[in-house]
């Protein structure tokens, strides 16, 4: 279960489907896993609800009603296929299944060094982008911070950043402000879902170094 | 409109469910679809694609009436998420490429919340909560719903420090919480009395 959590102002976006894309998706995969997310953004739908409810109405064409249900007498199957496909053994999280393939064995991940790999996930965007960080067991990031904002969901695995512990279903945002150096747990790699607004922007001598590679 | 919601959208969605009832279906569209509208409208949709929105919304509502639960929300609220979610797909039209609604929401499994807030008592604390706020701080949270502003855009907009938007709008969520809370106390005070 999830121990770090998206804002309220997150959610009622969410719950308002105001998100940009790749944070909207992020939500997403949170909720999935956060029982306690899911029943706050639930209270910000029945808002949404009373919003609806409360709004002045709008006179509709006279003729709207007949159009429609002409269109219910002529959709060829007025039943949807309602049964999902069987469950195969997915690694990624729903929100994400039509934009990477089933399992992230399959994803294509390419090196920004041996320990930390990266793949970026086509997801059309253009305040966000999103990527999955693969970080080997016990081995860390170099200390980074953010020009932007950069949020970030384990998928897999786990990773400790100064005193905290961050596992799958945490959901982390980092600022400018934030300075940190997250490093995988030694009992397997860490993949985690990155969204961010600007480059990371490294600040030790190889974050330095390694900069250049990252964008 | 005072007619129409005498008749319960819940049990319109039900007939519309179980038995294809379209007289149902005319009475569900006759008190929702000028709501529709005009929240499409506040979206910023013109007239015309306001309507074309209120037809998806309706084809979907007629197709997707099972699964409708009354223990996951009102009907009002399985409304709103529709219109929402087809303003969404709207705005995409046709490209796979981007993030469509169902990729956010999963209205097939129409999982439950192990809610221990019954979805009335969720509906009344939303009602009460928007006609106690704050003129300032309602404008913003309709700017959250309609406009999909970040709160510096919306600081923008009204020519207010960020600082003040960020505090408004999380009186407002905790207004909406405390509500939850006290309507819980409420609740659990009359539900003892009964025992």
């Amino acid at each position: 279960m999830a121990n770090y959590h998206p804002n309220n102002e997150f959610l009622m976006s969410f719950a308002a489907g105001q998100l940009s894309n790749s944070l909207g998706i992020m939500i997403a995969c949170h909720l999935e896993q956060c029982e306690q997310c899911r029943r706050q953004t639930s209270k910000y739908e029945a808002l949404g609800g009373e919003i609806l409810a409360s709004i002045e109405s709008q006179k509709v064409s006279p003729d709207l009603i007949s159009q429609i249900m002409d269109k219910i007498d002529h959709q060829a199957d007025s039943k949807p296929d309602t049964m999902p496909t069987a469950a195969k053994n997915y690694d990624i999280p729903r929100p994400l299944r039509r934009f990477v393939p089933d399992n992230f064995d399959d994803l294509k991940w390419s090196g920004m060094s041996r320990n930390i790999r990266e793949y970026t996930i086509d997801i059309d965007d253009s305040e966000y982008t999103a990527k999955f960080y693969k970080i080997k067991a016990g081995k860390e990031l170099p200390q980074h911070t953010h020009e932007g904002s950069e949020f970030t969901m384990v998928m897999a695995g786990s990773f400790s950043d100064r005193t905290c512990h961050y596992h799958r279903g945490d959901f982390i945002l980092a600022d400018e402000q934030t300075v940190h150096q997250p490093r995988a747990s030694m009992d397997g790699d860490c993949i985690c879902f990155a969204v961010m607004d600007a480059p990371l922007k490294m600040t030790g001598f190889f974050g330095r170094m390694l900069n250049p590679f990252m964008r | 409109m005072a007619q129409a919601q005498t008749e319960n959208l819940e049990d319109l969605l039900v007939a519309i469910a179980q038995h294809q009832d379209r007289q149902a279906f005319v009475k569900l569209f006759d008190a929702s679809a000028p709501r529709l509208k005009a929240f499409a409208m506040q979206c910023g949709a013109n007239s015309n694609d306001a309507e074309e929105l209120v037809q998806e919304c309706m084809l979907t509502v007629w197709r997707k009436a099972h699964t409708f639960k009354r223990k996951n929300g009102t009907a009002i609220t399985w409304l709103y998420t529709i219109v929402r979610n087809k303003r969404i797909d709207f705005a995409r039209k046709g490209r796979y490429d981007t993030v469509l609604s169902d990729d956010l929401w999963n209205d097939e499994v129409g999982e439950a919340l192990e809610n221990d807030v019954s979805s009335d008592l969720e509906a009344d604390v939303a009602r009460t909560l928007l006609k106690a706020l704050p003129d300032e701080q309602r404008q913003i949270v309709f700017k959250v719903y309609f406009e999909g502003k970040s709160h510096s855009e919306i600081a923008a907009d009204l020519d207010l420090p960020l600082g003040t938007i960020k505090s408004r709008l999380r009186l407002a969520m905790k207004k909406l919480d405390t509500l939850a809370k006290e309507q819980m106390t409420w609740l659990i005070i009359i539900l003892t009395m009964n025992f």
